[in-house]
């Protein structure tokens, strides 16, 4: 049947015959048809061999199985549902309704958790404000031989951000559940001719910042960098740089600079290039440290009484060996908790602060390169080379791994193909 | 022609008054006109027997129908039409009426269809073929049968199949086009292709195969 002389396609014959036209287009295929001797025939012999399939006749459903689906069907109705089954099924919600319960359950949620969330942010905010100058002057003046700087309030509103940051929230969090610091917030807002049961004890924190920038001048930012740490009585406890020739100098340091200080050493930091990231943290060690002076306390306490033992009693030579020995071993755990205690305190007088200062580096034109010839010649070889070494790579790793690979092979294609060979027997079996 | 043209033309109510054989059929009160599917499922979701036996009235005969074409075994047919009802009576209640109840129907024993297939070739695969039942009475009763049988054995399998959703399940072209994940003008195509190789098939003078001599697929019953 050619398309050009016939405007309706053999294939909407067949829909016009099925009854899958709009009503229009069955009237037009249906003039068609009337028309065109070939479409009719068409239609004809699709309607035949539809009779002829339609004359495959089937048994009918055995009546076993037809009374066993009513009994089972029957068995499923006669049963009670149990109680939760109908409070599920009866409480089902329409379709139309899950969304609406959906968000009021949503909102619920958020009205439980969100005064929690508020009230928790106003107390830290609240604190924040109000301890930010007395922490840092507490700070200073608790540490024995620390080399103290006044603080003015410019200082304190500087440190300011560094009690809002994320890592400080968290530390005060904490400082917030002790009592005492706890007390510190209660303190604050009663009336002030109350007197003040316990001194106030601020947490100690062990501040680590992390900083990097990026700098145009990099030997001016070096030298500013060693005049920052002597104005702020800092130093380097390490410092690397890289300042290899046509590629990017750096810097990378680990500084100490005194707590009191941090904030004013930052601000000059910054100041010596362009900040491309930086992150805080503080970690609180109060509690470390309480629990490390009960315990110098105890052995200290332990080794005086040893002493007293040593110079008061008189006993054999073993025992006085054996008392010396016990004074020796407590000695010991004096001095490593001492060492301890100092380097936590140390930790907390000076903050850490973690520098990488990188020259913003421009690739110069290498005046001194090759021509393009020399350099299509040494492309040339070197694509050479690598293709020879990518065959020889080949060649090898067939002649080393090819045998295994053979035997491999045979073991799994044998079994593979009688396998398939089921299979396809099985599919066509099937379909 | 104009006039042997309606007759091709089947609906699918029709198809439900001719082919529905209950005995248990309830029988609505002169002027009523029977409830659509779509509503006794609905009834039977929400708990009413006589719902679930209307439905297995109306599609015991074509459910079993469905199966006994596409498997070889009667007995498998049965099976599969008894699971496909439990499965049926089992999800009532998740029942949502979202397309033609029938289309539901086909589209959960063609999925329990599928799962028979692939355990049966996975049998097959490993623990070799099983010979269905033969069954000489009925299975070369008429020789219209065998060379229906012959003949959609030769049509390529996806055409075949929705050959034979069109010609005994009476499903529509949208309905195929749903069941099999297919777009709608693709069914038509190879609904065509179809009917037209089986044109040639059946009108090609090939002698009848003795039935010892047929292959598994088309030993298909």
């Amino acid at each position: 049947m050619n398309i050009t002389s016939h405007p309706i396609a053999p294939e909407e014959v067949m829909a016009f015959l099925d009854g899958e036209l709009s009503a229009s287009r069955a009237q037009s295929v249906d003039e068609h048809v009337k028309h065109c001797a070939d479409c009719a025939d068409l239609a004809a012999q699709l309607a035949e061999t539809s009779r002829q399939v339609s004359a495959w006749q089937l048994e009918k459903l055995p009546p076993a199985l037809e009374a066993k689906v009513c009994a089972i069907a029957e068995k499923q109705f006669s049963e009670t549902p149990g109680f939760w089954l109908s409070l599920v099924s009866y409480l089902r919600p329409q379709p139309w309704l899950r969304p609406i319960l959906a968000f009021s359950f949503l909102g619920l949620v958020v009205l439980f958790f969100y005064p929690n969330v508020r009230h928790e942010t106003s107390i830290l905010q609240g604190w924040n404000a109000r301890n930010v100058g007395k922490l840092e002057s507490a700070n200073r003046s608790s540490r024995p031989g620390h080399e103290s700087s006044p603080m003015n309030s410019s200082q304190a509103s500087k440190s300011a951000w560094i009690l809002n940051s994320q890592s400080e929230q968290m530390a005060f969090t904490t400082a917030t559940n002790k009592p005492e610091a706890y007390a510190t917030e209660k303190e604050d807002s009663v009336a002030e001719p109350v007197p003040s049961p316990a001194p106030i004890r601020p947490p100690m924190i062990a501040r680590t910042i992390s900083l990097r920038l990026i700098t145009r001048d990099f030997a001016s930012s070096r030298a500013s960098l060693e005049g920052v740490l002597a104005r702020h009585h800092g130093y380097a406890a390490q410092l690397t740089a890289h300042t290899a020739e046509n590629s990017q100098r750096s810097i990378n340091a680990s500084l100490r600079v005194p707590a009191g200080e941090l904030a004013a050493t930052l601000g000059e930091l910054k100041s010596l290039g362009h900040v491309e990231t930086e992150s805080q943290s503080g970690e609180e060690v109060t509690q470390q440290h309480a629990d490390l002076g009960a315990r110098l306390k105890n052995s200290r306490e332990t080794e005086h009484r040893l002493q007293a033992i040593l110079l008061q009693r008189t006993g054999k030579i073993a025992d006085v060996l054996a008392v010396e020995q016990e004074i020796a071993r407590v000695r010991g755990e004096i001095e490593e908790m001492e060492a301890e205690q100092k380097s936590l305190e140390h930790r907390v007088d000076f903050a850490t602060i973690e520098l990488q200062i990188a020259e913003e580096y421009k690739a110069k034109l290498d005046d001194a390169a090759p021509s393009a010839s020399t350099r299509v010649h040494n492309s040339l070889v070197a694509g050479y080379q690598h293709a020879a070494d990518l065959l020889l790579g080949f060649v090898l790793f067939f002649t080393e791994e090819g045998p295994r690979f053979l035997i491999w092979l045979v073991m799994f294609t044998v079994p593979g193909f009688f396998l398939f060979r089921r299979l396809r027997r099985a599919v066509a079996s099937q379909i | 022609m104009q006039d042997a043209l309606p007759a091709f033309v089947l609906s699918s109510e029709a198809r439900f008054k001719v082919m529905s054989v209950s005995p248990v059929q309830p029988q609505a009160p002169a002027g009523v006109p029977d409830p659509s599917d779509e509503r006794l499922m609905l009834a039977f979701s929400q708990g009413s027997a006589e719902a679930f036996a209307e439905l297995f009235s109306r599609y015991k005969q074509p459910l079993f129908g469905f199966f006994r074409r596409r498997l070889a075994d009667a007995a498998q047919a049965e099976e599969l039409t008894q699971e496909t009802f439990l499965v049926l009576l089992r999800s009532a209640a998740r029942y949502e009426p979202r397309a033609l109840f029938r289309t539901y129907l086909y589209a959960v024993a063609f999925k329990i269809l599928r799962v028979h297939r692939r355990k049966a070739i996975f049998r097959a695969t490993f623990f070799g073929t099983q010979q269905p039942a033969k069954e000489p009475a009925t299975r070369d009763a008429h020789d219209a049968n065998l060379l229906v049988r012959q003949a959609l054995g030769k049509v390529a399998s996806m055409e075949r199949e929705i050959l034979l959703l069109r010609e005994f399940e009476q499903l529509s072209y949208a309905e195929i086009a749903d069941l099999l994940h297919l777009p709608v003008n693709t069914v038509r195509s190879r609904l065509f292709r179809a009917r037209l190789s089986l044109r040639d098939i059946l009108a090609a003078p090939a002698p009848l195969a003795a039935p010892a001599n047929l292959t598994e697929s088309e030993e298909r019953a």
